[in-house]
């Protein structure tokens, strides 16, 4: 009997130890009927690790994917832990690359080891959705009105403020009920930074940031939360990513912007916005285009950006990583509407083609 | 009289059973629901590209996280090659060869270190291992899994060899043998079932965790390609997926979930197993 018991936890460890094992050779096995396999021989693997935030990561998984096909020796990872996460990450060097939905704020510049690049690859939009029976998409908002919705200062849907600008539409005699994001995100980031930029009341009060002491309103996780619970609130108002919206058809409203005109958020206007803004841009990129200029250009916008150091410390990622970086705003530009992010507009590409040229090595540029 | 009083009686018996029925019920229905939803919802998912197939960006078909799979074992593998065997010599020498103060002191600990949330494990691992190693890492995420599975080892197997007769221990000594010969021949054979039990349970408890796997393991899209490499956990693709936009992540995120269920089902039902074998030898 006693002997049947020993052998019981000597199986148990060895069953642990063979699978470790088992796994760990199982993966090389895999590595050479991978695509790394084929035709580029012996090129050795470089590893990228990136990780940030979660609004790109479906776009960035699809370009890495893509990007593998083209450069079969570059093995990029990108994982969905949030921008705040991601700054923490290049600051600390966890990573390689980080992404981040808000650019880096300058104490934050301060504690990393240099400079840190900032490269704008999509446009991210955000949309005011709202659960009002029988109104549809196309509610039209103004900054004032959405100012003072979201300062409480508005209670009631049928406010004259709010009718005037929408005639013909029936609006109930309901509460308006806030529903705002309860975790810190890119997506609240853009939405204050555009309340601040419209509302000096909301400047004064409120500010700017990627979680701020809402006025009123509830809280609910995360663009998902804020639509289920806008949908389960009659009178409901939220703000959602535009991508969120457009794949869970959500009713959205139409935004009158500088020129004065209400602009429905699409793909191209949010490109707009960030084309209008270009004038204005500082040279490292970091920049809020909420409020763009431009006839067609959708107010509440905002860049992601991927992070990274000017100087490398390690010569081959360092020039894997430029030559990704590369064909991400050209060739992966392209695959963005698809996965309805907004691309950059020329002249926007034009400025960080000149920082990517900027990523060196010991001074030596690593882009040619 | 006493009829009266037996019927009282047997009333009052009824009664209790059919509340104590009812409340195991009451405590079904959540289990049975959370099966059920999860296997509704996950079982469309599998197909045979889930397991073999690696993780495909959203709007390509076809995809499966069968790195995730094999990830999450190679975690569960080396969280139980650390934690397991340090645990069962903690408790071998808690319950055979400490006393006072130190002995008071670890279990002390232990009982902490078993209430502790498993994010702040997971932020301890960062701030030590991840950092000083300057990246994420299966390593630093089998730590952390061993780190929350070594009082849960430690505790079982102190307790099981409590139980072992005294008696025993002393039969074992009067003819001779050694402390340690006592230790390991007599009194580690005896409550074995158990510690295989116990230790099972840990690993189940493990095989789900979230949060210690954001800060050291992280994920990753690809095979496992070393120790110091970032590794793809079931959990985290759950918790990434779960909170994109799209439904084809979506329903990938409740395949994981179903597979994720299964595979502390197995677990269980190996530690009842094993504890009901040991029972019936002993």
């Amino acid at each position: 009997m006693p002997w049947k018991k020993s052998k019981g936890i000597m199986v148990l460890a060895m069953v642990l130890a063979l699978l470790v094992l088992a796994t760990a050779c199982g993966k090389s096995d895999e590595a050479g009927k991978g695509p790394a396999g084929g035709s580029d021989g012996k090129a050795q693997t470089v590893y990228l690790n990136g990780a940030g935030a979660s609004f790109p990561y479906p776009l960035y998984s699809k370009w890495i994917s893509e990007y593998n096909k083209v450069a079969p020796h570059v093995n990029i990872d990108y994982q969905s832990i949030g921008s705040g996460g991601g700054i923490k990450g290049i600051i600390e060097e966890t990573v390689d690359f980080a992404g981040s939905d808000a650019p880096m704020k300058d104490e934050q510049m301060a504690r990393a080891r240099g400079e840190i690049i900032h490269i704008p690859t999509v446009i991210g939009a955000v949309v005011i959705t709202y659960n009002l029976e029988g109104v549809n998409t196309g509610l039209k908002l103004t900054p004032e009105v959405i100012g003072n919705i979201f300062l409480g200062k508005i209670k009631k849907w049928n406010d004259p403020a709010i009718t005037a600008i929408n005639p013909g539409v029936e609006l109930p005699d309901k509460e308006i009920a806030v529903v705002h994001r309860s975790d810190g995100s890119g997506t609240t980031n853009i939405f204050t930074d555009y309340l601040s930029s419209t509302s000096p009341e909301w400047k004064e009060k409120v500010g700017t940031g990627t979680a701020v002491e809402w006025p009123v309103g509830i809280g609910a996780k995360g663009n998902e939360g804020v639509a289920g619970t806008v949908k389960q609130t009659p009178g409901g108002i939220g703000y959602v990513e535009l991508a969120y919206a457009v794949q869970n058809q959500l009713p959205y409203a139409f935004i009158k912007n500088l020129a004065g005109k209400f602009v429905e958020p699409t793909l191209d206007t949010t490109t707009a916005a960030a084309a209008g803004a270009v004038a204005s841009m500082p040279e490292d990129m970091r920049v809020s285009i909420v409020n763009a200029p431009g006839e067609n250009a959708y107010p509440i916008a905002g860049f992601t950006y991927l992070l990274l150091y000017k100087e490398q410390m390690d010569r081959n990622k360092g020039t894997e990583l430029a030559k990704f970086l590369w064909w991400a705003v050209h060739d992966g530009e392209a695959f963005a509407k698809d996965l309805l992010y907004a691309p950059l507009p020329e002249n926007v590409r034009q400025r960080v083609e000149a920082r990517i040229k900027e990523i060196n090595y010991q001074g030596e540029p690593l882009f040619k | 009289m006493t009829g009266e009083r037996n019927q009282r009686r047997k009333f009052m018996n009824n009664l209790m059973f059919v509340l104590a029925l009812g409340a195991t019920i009451m405590a079904l229905i959540p289990l049975g629901s959370i099966l059920l939803y999860v296997a509704s919802k996950g079982l469309i998912a599998l197909n045979w590209d889930f397991f073999t197939q690696l993780p495909k960006p959203v709007g390509e078909p076809g995809g499966g996280l069968a790195n995730a799979i094999a990830g999450t074992l190679i975690l569960v593998g080396l969280a139980s090659l650390m934690g397991i065997p340090l645990g069962i010599l903690t408790g071998i020498y808690l319950s055979e060869f400490s006393r006072g103060r130190l002995a008071w002191l670890v279990r002390f600990i232990c009982d902490v270190m078993t209430g502790i949330p498993s994010i702040i494990v997971g932020i301890v691992v960062y701030g030590t291992l991840v950092l000083a190693m300057k990246r994420f890492s299966a390593i630093a995420g089998g730590v952390a899994l061993a780190i929350i599975m070594l009082p849960l080892v430690t505790r079982t197997t102190e307790e099981m060899l409590k139980l072992v007769p005294h008696s025993l221990r002393e039969a074992s000594l009067a003819l001779g043998a050694s402390r340690w010969r006592t230790t390991y021949s007599i009194v580690l054979r005896s409550a074995m079932g158990g510690i295989i039990t116990g230790s099972l349970l840990a690993v189940a408890r493990i095989a789900g965790e979230t949060a210690p796997l954001l800060f050291t393991a992280l994920n990753s899209r690809y095979w496992h390609t070393g120790l110091d490499q970032r590794i793809a956990s079931l959990p985290v693709y759950i918790y990434t997926y779960a909170t994109t936009p799209y439904d084809e992540l979506h329903r990938l995120a409740w395949g994981a979930a179903l597979v994720l269920v299964a595979m502390v089902m197995v677990a269980s039902l190996a530690a009842r197993l094993a504890g009901r074998k040991a029972g019936g030898g002993r």
